[in-house]
């Protein structure tokens, strides 16, 4: 086990840069000035204006010495300025990134753990009222996109009935707790204002259920089906004869091993929202990574660009790893090596 | 009548319970009613917040509020009035300024403005070549005779100058604060000055409000200036949420928390129930405008003169304004805002399609043209261009001219419009303050403007009019009551090339929440914040 994460943390650089490089060819490859987003329409017919802004974003160089910069300085951890925020990319990162975890954290626990409930019950109940119940509500979940879904949800459950807040981390009037690890329910936690924790988590649960909601529909199929297969299992048809009870079966014997597939799901879900939750960002004005990426790629912000394709690549190799180890874990008949 | 959000333990464990399984607890916390904080909902667009390198509509909501400018544009939109200048002169052929500071008037540190910090501003702004450089063009030199007395001397006649200083980016910076976090107005600023970062968390002006905090992509957080004492300042904090959607915002007004909008379409005030909201609808002076370049490379036909005027003669301009922003919108007639100088009575453009024919068999084009249309795939000011597109599309084949559209990132048409230009074309202006000569400098076919350039002058010089180069050199010469007529004649010649054609200036939906008062659209600034209050 060890060689095989030592293996697989080793190759984690070079699978880095050439997810560096792919990126940084791709996005400089595209037609268009981010130059745009700095000066605005008018200037950009001003050469000396324009030549003053290459030499100040290092744009006026050949683009192999811009890409052996950017190699250079990231060796060093420096991710760049953001054309279009002005701040570090690093800084963006990590101010962004926590409000994005927090609310993929969220949702995973609301997905898995209702997509999981879901998948168990539905194989238990199979071809029963509960089964169809649990396709139709798993259906709509990964088929409605989510700004459609989320305007609607917000509408209803803000707007018309008052129980959930408006868009945003917290409400608009609320300063934010001082930043400790970016997560406001856990950095209100830390600054002892409890009042503030239940604003963050109040605003966390409509984002957190809209997102959710489209991942459980895959982990409760894939749960259903996997169960499916286990329940018709001898061990499983001993365990009943021994008289064990119903609940123990299910959640003790059967889902034990039906979950080693979810796993898979689970992880490649949890890397994927993170750069993928946009829309869930954009419609609840949540700031975080992914309304970055959209941001930064409408702009051409390439060094914005080029952070966040580092830390989604990374998301997914590390959730990958910790994926392939927990399959491991779960499954001692799985070969590491 | 309930109009704010209220949450409450119990709503929000049930919300919890049967929403959130694992996060079982809920609940809420909202400020105090008393002193609530002004909330204003908008989608962000900042590109920074220094002075003289942001440039956006959104920078200029915050530059209006931080820093103060010699000259104010009064509610009115057109009538000059004294900002930090008690008083001002100019000479009889509009080449020297003499402005007469307040010597009350302080920043908010508490220490004088003085005629160096003028000074100092104005030449860095110059010196920086950001996105607003362009308004210190001209000037020769400034002087500072006295601590409150400053002499602006141009290049050239320029009669706009003074609605120029109307503009948030020449808000007058606390030159000591700034120099002492690397500013500088040397005239390699654009090289040295390393002051950007300092100004992404600090504001140095002397405006009603003061930068508390700035979140890109989430919030701004403005503070009362304690020093500023030229208006009443309605509300003590504001907080400017980036809410992206005019619907999320509406709904953020409507759950009560919001208090101001002001990017909601038509269509969406509409759902916003009165007794809750305010909506008001006003004229703007941001229009929407297609542009044909006889010089883009890949124009399949000659656009002559007359295949120019047979293309605007089939649109619709009417059937554009209902169809893109549901009747909530003006024509306009030429490149010049409706309401700005020389531009009343200016005819109206309408549908001719006989006379659009008519004119396409006269220039050889009986069965019409294939022309192609690249375009910012944005929605602006609540028009989707691809939206306008589509029924500019509808309009011209009615008289055989085929449109192909192609819609692109706005980065993307840029190094397309100023590398081998484009046929056809829809973009978007807005003002950045009162006055016309900003028009006539960019959208006139006189040499070296931007438009000129981008509609091929160099290839086509058929294009050129010199002659609207040299009435904006009268105009600009001209005392405020000569300016008029100059601008009416430059307008009509505008309106004559055919390759500017203004299809909608769309109105502007004020919304509101029904506590909230002051709330108006300014030409210069947008949303002078320091007017809105509380009944």
């Amino acid at each position: 086990m060890k060689r095989f994460i030592l293996r697989r943390l080793v190759a984690m650089p070079f699978l880095v840069l050439g997810i560096v490089t792919a990126a940084f060819l791709i996005s400089h490859a595209t037609q268009g000035d981010p130059l745009i987003s700095v000066l605005g329409d008018r200037q950009m017919d001003n050469p000396e204006v324009v030549a003053a802004a290459k030499a100040r974003w290092g744009l006026d160089r050949p683009l192999p010495e811009q890409y052996l910069v950017y190699v250079r300085n990231l060796l060093t951890g420096d991710l760049g300025i953001s054309i279009r925020t002005k701040q570090p990319v690093t800084r963006d990162l990590l101010v962004r990134l926590p409000a994005t975890l927090e609310l993929v954290i969220a949702a995973m626990i609301v997905g898995s753990g209702i997509g999981i409930a879901l998948g168990v019950l539905a194989a238990r109940f199979r071809d029963r009222p509960f089964d169809h119940f649990s396709r139709l509500f798993a259906l709509i979940g990964s088929s409605l996109p989510v700004f459609w879904s989320g305007l609607i949800l917000l509408f209803i459950f803000s707007v018309k009935v008052h129980w959930i807040p408006g868009p945003g981390r917290l409400d608009a009037r609320t300063t934010p707790p001082d930043f400790v690890t970016g997560f406001y329910t856990v950095d209100s936690l830390i600054a002892g204002d409890f009042g503030k924790f239940l604003d963050a988590l109040h605003h966390l649960a409509l984002p957190a259920l809209v997102l959710g909601w489209a991942v459980m529909g895959i982990i409760s199929r894939m749960v259903r089906a996997s169960m499916l297969d286990v329940l018709s299992q001898d061990y499983i048809l001993a365990a009943r004869a021994r008289g064990a009870r119903e609940a123990r079966v299910l959640f003790h014997h059967a889902l034990r091993n039906a979950l080693i597939p979810t796993l898979t799901i689970i992880g490649f879900s949890f890397a994927y929202l993170i750069t993928g939750a946009v829309l869930t960002e954009t419609i609840f004005s949540w700031p975080g990574v992914g309304s970055y990426a959209v941001n930064a790629a409408r702009n051409l912000d390439y060094p914005a660009i080029m952070g966040v394709t580092i830390v989604g690549g990374l998301a997914f190799l590390i959730t990958n790893l910790i994926t392939d180890i927990a399959y491991a874990l779960a499954d001692p008949r799985i070969d590491m090596k | 009548m309930r109009t704010d959000y209220r949450p409450n333990r119990r709503r929000a464990m049930l919300v919890a319970a049967t929403m959130l399984t694992a996060l079982g607890l809920g609940g809420g916390h909202a400020a105090s009613a008393a002193e609530k904080p002004l909330v204003i909902a908008r989608d962000f667009d900042f590109n920074s917040l220094d002075p003289a390198r942001a440039w956006c509509d959104s920078c200029q909501i915050y530059l209006t509020n931080t820093y103060q400018t010699l000259v104010r544009l009064a509610a009115d939109n057109h009538t000059l009035l004294p900002g930090l200048a008690q008083k001002w002169e100019s000479n009889a052929d509009q080449t020297q300024f003499t402005f007469h500071l307040d010597p009350q008037a302080v920043f908010s540190d508490g220490s004088p403005i003085e005629a160096k910090d003028v000074k100092w501003s104005w030449q860095r702004l110059h010196n920086i070549k950001g996105g607003p450089s362009f308004m210190m063009d001209g000037v020769k030199s400034i002087e500072t005779p006295d601590a409150h007395t400053v002499v602006v001397n141009m290049d050239n006649p320029n009669s706009e100058f003074l609605g120029i200083l109307t503009a948030s980016y020449t808000g007058v910076v606390n030159s000591d604060v700034a120099m002492a976090h690397g500013a500088n107005d040397h005239a390699d600023a654009d090289k040295t000055d390393t002051a950007e970062a300092w100004f992404l968390a600090h504001s140095a002006g002397s405006g009603p409000y003061v930068l508390a905090d700035y979140k890109p992509d989430d919030e701004v957080r403005f503070k009362a200036n304690p020093h500023y004492t030229a208006t009443k300042v309605g509300i003590s904090e504001v907080v400017m949420k980036n809410t992206k959607d005019a619907v999320a915002q509406a709904q953020m007004l409507e759950n009560g928390s919001a208090d101001v909008a002001m990017q909601i379409d038509p269509d969406t005030a509409k759902s916003l129930p009165a007794d809750k909201v305010t909506t008001e609808i006003v004229p703007s002076f941001n229009f929407v405008y297609v542009a044909l370049s006889p010089g883009a490379k890949a124009n399949k036909v000659k656009l002559t003169k007359q295949v120019r005027e047979a293309f605007a003669d089939a649109l619709d301009y009417k059937g554009i304004i209902q169809f893109t922003v549901g009747g909530a919108g003006k024509p306009q007639p030429a490149p010049i805002p409706n309401g700005f100088p020389g531009t009343a009575n200016l005819p109206v453009p309408h549908q001719d399609l006989a006379k659009a024919r008519e004119l396409l068999k006269a220039a050889g084009h009986p069965d019409g043209f294939s022309i192609d249309a690249l375009f910012p795939n944005m929605n602006v000011y609540g028009v989707d261009l691809s939206l306008l597109m589509q029924k500019v599309q509808q309009d011209v084949a009615r008289v055989g001219i085929k449109v192909n559209l192609q819609p692109v990132e706005f980065s993307v048409w840029r190094s397309h419009i100023s590398g081998d230009g484009i046929p056809l074309t829809a973009v978007f202006y807005a003002p950045d303050y009162y006055g016309s000569g900003q028009y006539v400098q960019y959208f006139a076919m006189s040499e070296g403007t931007a438009w000129w350039k981008r509609a091929g002058g160099k290839v086509d010089p058929s294009i050129t009019n010199p002659a609207e180069g040299k009435l904006l050199q009268k105009a600009l010469a001209s005392p405020e009551s000569a300016k008029d007529g100059v601008y009416h004649q430059i307008a009509l010649d505008m309106i004559n090339d055919k390759i500017i054609m203004p299809l909608v200036s769309p109105s502007l939906v004020l919304a509101y929440g029904k506590s909230i008062t002051g709330v108006r659209y300014s030409a210069c600034c947008n949303l002078p914040i320091d007017e809105i209050s509380r009944k």
